[in-house]
């Protein structure tokens, strides 16, 4: 046998063979592959949707939404804090220590719960001469270790007065500051005579602050 | 308006592309089972190259040699299924390879087991070769170019493919002098 015979007959052994599917069902398997295609892609655009919201969540610290539970304004979920109504008019801040606290988010955030504040990381801002209304206007709850959850009544709160909120490592301060007044913001250490509140942490020696929701709660320190 | 025409355009491309595979689907699976060895196999990755060619057609039917696409494709795709399946336990005698007699001719089949089993005696590589030159006729340039080899190494595989299955062939005919007169 000389090449081309050779191949002739390797070419003749498979001339029966054909192919039994119509091409209906070849465009179909393709349609059926092409859905499936969409489906996965769909699919992995929201899983990457979920993923960057996340990023952004734990990054910029743009919130969550969900229906309030007494009406008022729409809550403001956060990895670091949780803002949202609570009964009588209140408001329920909740944070998370141990997650980054961009206080801006945070003092936006009140804003819209109606109660103008002022937030600090790593120090706590005071004014000196102001009544003692803090108590009206913040009270405590019961929270798990690393948690931090108070009512807010933004009603209490004097005309002309701010809550001035100080977010440490280990602690967290609260005071009320007035709008006229001269602000003095210390690293732990709130100065003025208001008591300011303080949550969390142990109380450091002659400090004029009121600590709530520790394990000494509403215990005045000094 | 505009659907109207879209809707033309895609009946246009349906009927093409049943055109193309009418005329081609045969020598693309005598091809494809040439190079794996199994017209099972074969038959399903095909179909899966002609879906996969009709989902691009736009672009597949401007393709200088669309059977050398259809091929690669499935050939492609037994290298994936091959390796989707490598860990796999094959049953006792389920997937034997080499002999005639480990394939029986099945009636209906219309192929050569002794053929098929030649054929699967040779390295992958010539295998290809067969499959392009003999079964889609493709020139020596173009197999070279779909398998992304040399010319002059297309011939060397053609060459010592044509020579091994002569050998198989001719002692084929020796052990059965009664094949040809009874076939």
């Amino acid at each position: 046998m000389n090449d081309h015979e050779v191949l002739d007959e390797v070419r003749d052994g498979l001339a029966g063979l054909h192919m039994s599917t119509p091409a209906d069902q070849i465009i179909a398997r393709a349609r059926a592959r092409r859905h499936r295609q969409r489906l996965t892609a769909a699919a992995a655009t929201t899983a990457t949707a979920a993923v960057a919201a996340g990023a952004a969540l734990g990054v910029t610290l743009t919130g969550t939404t969900a229906p309030p539970a007494h009406g008022g304004h729409q809550p403001t979920q956060l990895t670091a804090f949780t803002l949202h109504s609570g009964p009588h008019g209140t408001s329920v801040l909740t944070m998370r220590k141990g997650d980054r606290l961009n206080p801006a988010a945070l003092r936006s955030a009140l804003a819209r719960h109606g109660i103008p504040a002022l937030v600090t990381v790593g120090r706590l801002c005071g004014t000196g001469g102001q009544p003692s209304d803090l108590s009206r206007v913040v009270s405590t709850r019961r929270a798990a270790s690393g948690i931090v959850r108070l009512s807010i009544n933004p009603a209490a709160m004097p005309a002309g007065m701010r809550l001035s909120i100080g977010y440490f490592s280990s602690a967290t301060g609260f005071a009320l500051i007035s709008d006229s007044g001269r602000l003095t913001c210390t690293v732990g250490r709130p100065h003025g005579p208001q008591p300011a509140t303080r949550v969390g942490g142990a109380p450091k020696p002659g400090q004029p602050v009121t600590r709530v929701g520790g394990p000494k709660a509403g215990k005045p320190a000094s | 308006m505009g659907g109207l025409v879209r809707y033309r355009g895609v009946e246009h491309q349906q009927r093409d592309f049943a055109e193309f595979y009418a005329t081609s689907r045969d020598a693309c699976l005598r091809a494809v089972t040439a190079s794996v060895g199994d017209p099972q196999v074969a038959e399903d990755l095909v179909a899966e190259a002609f879906a996969r060619a009709w989902t691009g057609w736009r672009k597949v039917s401007q393709h200088p040699a669309p059977r050398a696409w259809i091929v690669r494709t499935a050939l492609n795709l037994s290298v994936s299924w091959w390796r989707g399946r490598r860990r796999e336990v094959p049953l006792a005698d389920h997937d034997r390879a080499a002999g005639a007699s480990a394939l029986p001719p099945a009636p209906g089949q219309g192929l050569d087991a002794a053929t098929l089993a030649a054929l699967r005696r040779l390295p992958a590589r010539q295998r290809e070769v067969v499959a392009l030159r003999v079964f889609l006729d493709l020139d020596t340039a173009a197999t070279a170019s779909v398998l992304g080899i040399a010319p002059g190494t297309v011939t060397a595989h053609l060459t010592r493919a044509t020579a091994a299955l002569r050998r198989d062939l001719s002692q084929r005919e020796t052990a059965s002098p009664l094949r040809k007169e009874l076939s």
